[in-house]
């Protein structure tokens, strides 16, 4: 059941001080998976989609669903799913949501350079709010963590 | 109107979605992602889990009424107000999941969402 949350007083050890940060290290490194996974899985799609044509839904997707690129994509966003919300099982939704968000610059960068998508101004702006943003939540979660971690030790100590 | 509604109804399923979806991960417990075996047997807790399910539920009724809003209404319309889900995912988790949202961390998500609405556009 992975460990106990808001263990007693009497069973914390410096541990528990240490899983706090090694939580986030995991949590970073599963988002990562997930943002990945997603912005991969969206440029064999997108580039499946333009293959295929579009005349309409119900003879693209006939078509679609034979070709091993279509699987491979919706495989890959399947796995950015179970990463999320493996994510979700121990880490904050106010961290995780915001983090995510991270896959909007990969997909744009992605879109740029394998799909050869022109990518206007604006869109390079907005990656830059959401560079900053990404950045902030992330420091946000690493004091939180340094300072439960912090908590627990002075807790020891006594 | 009709167009409002359903992107009113696409951004609150989107965060009900992702509020239900933790909360039923947080019932089933902290996830080995490494260990295949015991992430199987997790597996048929976490479909069995009544939140996880509403959560999956929510998220069905975001996809259907994205598609059907974007079947008459301009793309460059819904996907910024998609953004809107960042702020209210983040009041889901403060007020039903009882997180601590710092102004650090609140900060960030806005300007994630000023990001996400600029990307959106063309």
């Amino acid at each position: 059941m992975g460990e106990a949350k808001g263990s007693s007083d009497a069973t914390v050890t410096t541990r528990d001080a240490c899983s706090r940060r090694a939580s986030l290290k995991k949590t970073i490194l599963v988002l990562i998976v997930t943002i990945f996974a997603q912005a991969t899985g969206n440029v064999f799609l997108s580039m499946k989609m333009k293959e295929v044509g579009s005349d309409g839904w119900l003879i693209f997707l006939a078509r679609a669903v034979e070709t091993p690129t279509f699987w491979f994509g919706t495989a890959l966003l399947i796995v950015s799913f179970i990463f999320f919300a493996a994510a979700l099982s121990w880490a904050d939704l106010s961290f995780v949501v915001p983090a995510v968000s991270a896959e909007v610059v990969v997909n744009v960068v992605f879109a740029n350079y394998f799909l050869d998508e022109v990518v206007s101004l604006t869109r390079w702006t907005g990656v830059l709010f959401i560079s900053i943003g990404v950045i902030l939540v992330l420091r946000s979660e690493r004091q939180r963590a340094h300072r439960e971690s912090k908590e627990i030790l002075t807790r020891v100590d006594r | 109107m009709k167009t409002a509604i359903l992107i009113a109804m696409m951004v609150l399923a989107d965060s009900a979605g992702d509020v239900f979806l933790t909360r039923g991960m947080k019932q089933v417990g902290e996830i080995s992602i490494l260990n295949p075996k015991a992430f199987l047997t997790v597996g048929a807790r976490v479909i069995s889990n009544k939140s996880f399910l509403s959560g999956v539920f929510f998220m069905t009724v975001t996809f259907v009424s994205f598609l059907i809003v974007i079947s008459w209404a301009d793309l460059s319309l819904v996907f910024p107000a998609k953004s809107l889900v960042y702020v209210l995912s983040t009041l889901g988790a403060k007020f039903f999941l009882e997180e601590t949202v710092t102004i650090q961390r609140w900060t960030g998500i806005v300007l994630v969402c000023l990001g996400v609405t600029l990307t959106s556009l063309p």
